[in-house]
């Protein structure tokens, strides 16, 4: 329960939620067809920061019902840091991802994975609802110009997060590369088990001394 | 006898801020929701900004109905909630909107009909204080936006009460008070000031949206309901501030 939030805030962002993706959904009949396949699963998502609690419950119709209060048993429970759960709704490999993060899950995580990949694989047709307003002529070239600004703002944020750690990396050498900093790691191991190995002939000799002067 | 000597006697009771008899509140009651009926979902979703359906989405999901239950919809109005609770039951579930006003019950039924909520949908016109069903056979009551409008509330939760199967739950919605003081004195600006002035404009009834605010100031606050439900028989009584205690739900177990 959230307990910490006004529920009304809650309430209203869920609502919100829920309506974008039902929205996309609609537009997207293949992926409602998919996650028809899911419903009666409920999904709990626990987040620790910030603390809240929402749960996905799918619908028969291939809707999703978001909610904070969901008093039943869920089929999965997945708890975790807000950047955790980000990078899991856009991990290209879902599975890898959960294996790798913090998250911790509780229950069976196969419907997770297939929810993460239909939201993943979603393609929305947005002109349909442009279409229905201004026509089909005036629909469809107000759609392409929104994909290619879209397809602009992809390409221009890949960009800039390229060149910006370019530049962190190697103009600014702000911070070491991952390869720089791989080998170094792999130095300190050797260093480490060099000076253990050290350590214990030492440890021999001073015994072997010890038994001497005895 | 003196409206002093009444008050002692306990037949007077609270309509706004006016005492009155206490079988004359009903009447009265009756009067204001009569002539807001027809405007009445307008007024709300103005009033509120529309924030009313954030707070009557919460108490959906802390009813947490299931299909094949029977759901209570005490002054359910325009049947809002009864609606979405009519889709939550199912074929099998059976929801009851109940109403002591026939204008609200007519425009709710209505809306239902045209809504396409038909089959597990019943109406009834009764008192709230003595509701007309058999002990322990309701899963679920709701009573948004209608306990301050109970002349005897004691009496009203423990009806509802009587009514509940056992591990049943009673949802109350209601205006209570704002936990926070700046906010208390907006919030009184706009109830005392603009919300008659939208009365005005839109209803053309100042008077029913200033009985209106001033039946929210009557309201018991947030721990006095609480007792209330406790002191009626239910158990594990919990609430809710929403929108910074402007509203409130109450939830009780029967026990």
């Amino acid at each position: 329960m959230n307990t910490q939030h006004d529920p009304a805030v809650i309430t209203a962002v869920l609502m919100a939620a829920e309506g974008a993706i039902n929205r996309s959904l609609e537009l997207d009949p293949a992926s409602a067809r998919d996650l028809s396949g899911l419903s009666g699963t409920v999904l709990a998502v626990e987040c620790w920061a910030p603390a809240f609690e929402v749960f996905a419950v799918v619908e028969t119709e291939g809707r999703l019902h978001l909610t904070s209060y969901y008093e039943q048993s869920c089929s999965v429970r997945v708890r975790g840091g807000l950047s955790d759960f980000l990078a899991l709704t856009t991990a290209e490999d879902p599975a890898v991802t959960l294996i790798n993060s913090d998250l911790e899950i509780i229950g069976n995580s196969a419907p997770l994975i297939t929810l993460q990949t239909i939201v993943a694989k979603m393609q929305p047709d947005w002109e349909a609802p442009l279409a229905e307003v201004l026509g089909d002529v005036a629909g469809h070239q107000l759609a392409n110009l929104l994909r290619q600004i879209f397809r602009w703002g992809q390409t221009s944020s890949q960009s800039l997060r390229r060149q910006l750690s370019e530049f962190i990396l190697e103009e600014g050498r702000l911070s070491p590369p991952a390869a720089e900093l791989e080998y170094f790691y792999q130095e300190i191991d050797t260093l480490v088990l060099k000076v253990d190995r050290l350590e214990s002939r030492l440890k021999r000799l001073v015994h072997r001394l010890d038994n001497q002067v005895q | 006898m003196t409206d002093k000597t009444k008050a002692e006697a306990g037949e007077t009771t609270h309509f706004g801020f006016e005492t009155v008899d206490k079988n004359q509140k009903e009447s009265l009651v009756r009067g204001v929701f009569d002539s807001v009926a027809s405007r009445y979902d307008m007024m709300n979703d103005l009033m509120s900004a529309g924030i009313h359906r954030l707070w009557k989405r919460f108490t959906i999901e802390l009813s947490a109905v299931r299909p094949g239950q029977t759901v209570l919809d005490i002054a359910g109005g325009t049947g809002d909630l009864a609606a979405k609770f009519s889709h939550l039951v199912g074929d099998d579930g059976r929801v009851l909107l109940a109403d002591i006003n026939d204008s609200m019950l007519k425009v709710g039924r209505d809306r239902l009909l045209d809504s396409g909520a038909v089959g597990n949908l019943h109406m009834v016109q009764c008192d709230a204080q003595m509701l007309p069903f058999p002990d322990a056979s309701i899963d679920c009551i709701t009573i948004a936006f209608g306990l301050r409008n109970v002349t005897d509330k004691d009496m009203a939760l423990r009806s509802m009460e009587r009514i509940l199967k056992p591990g049943g739950r009673l949802l109350v919605l209601e205006f209570s008070k704002p936990v926070n003081p700046v906010l208390e004195k907006i919030y009184d600006t706009y109830s005392f000031r603009i919300l008659p002035m939208m009365g005005q404009l839109i209803a053309n009834d100042a008077d029913s949206y200033r009985y209106l605010a001033e039946s929210i100031r009557k309201h018991p606050d947030q721990e006095t309901l609480l007792g209330m439900m406790e002191e009626a028989g239910l158990v594990n009584c919990e609430y809710h501030n929403m929108t910074g205690g402007i509203v409130a739900v109450h939830r009780g177990i029967k026990a």
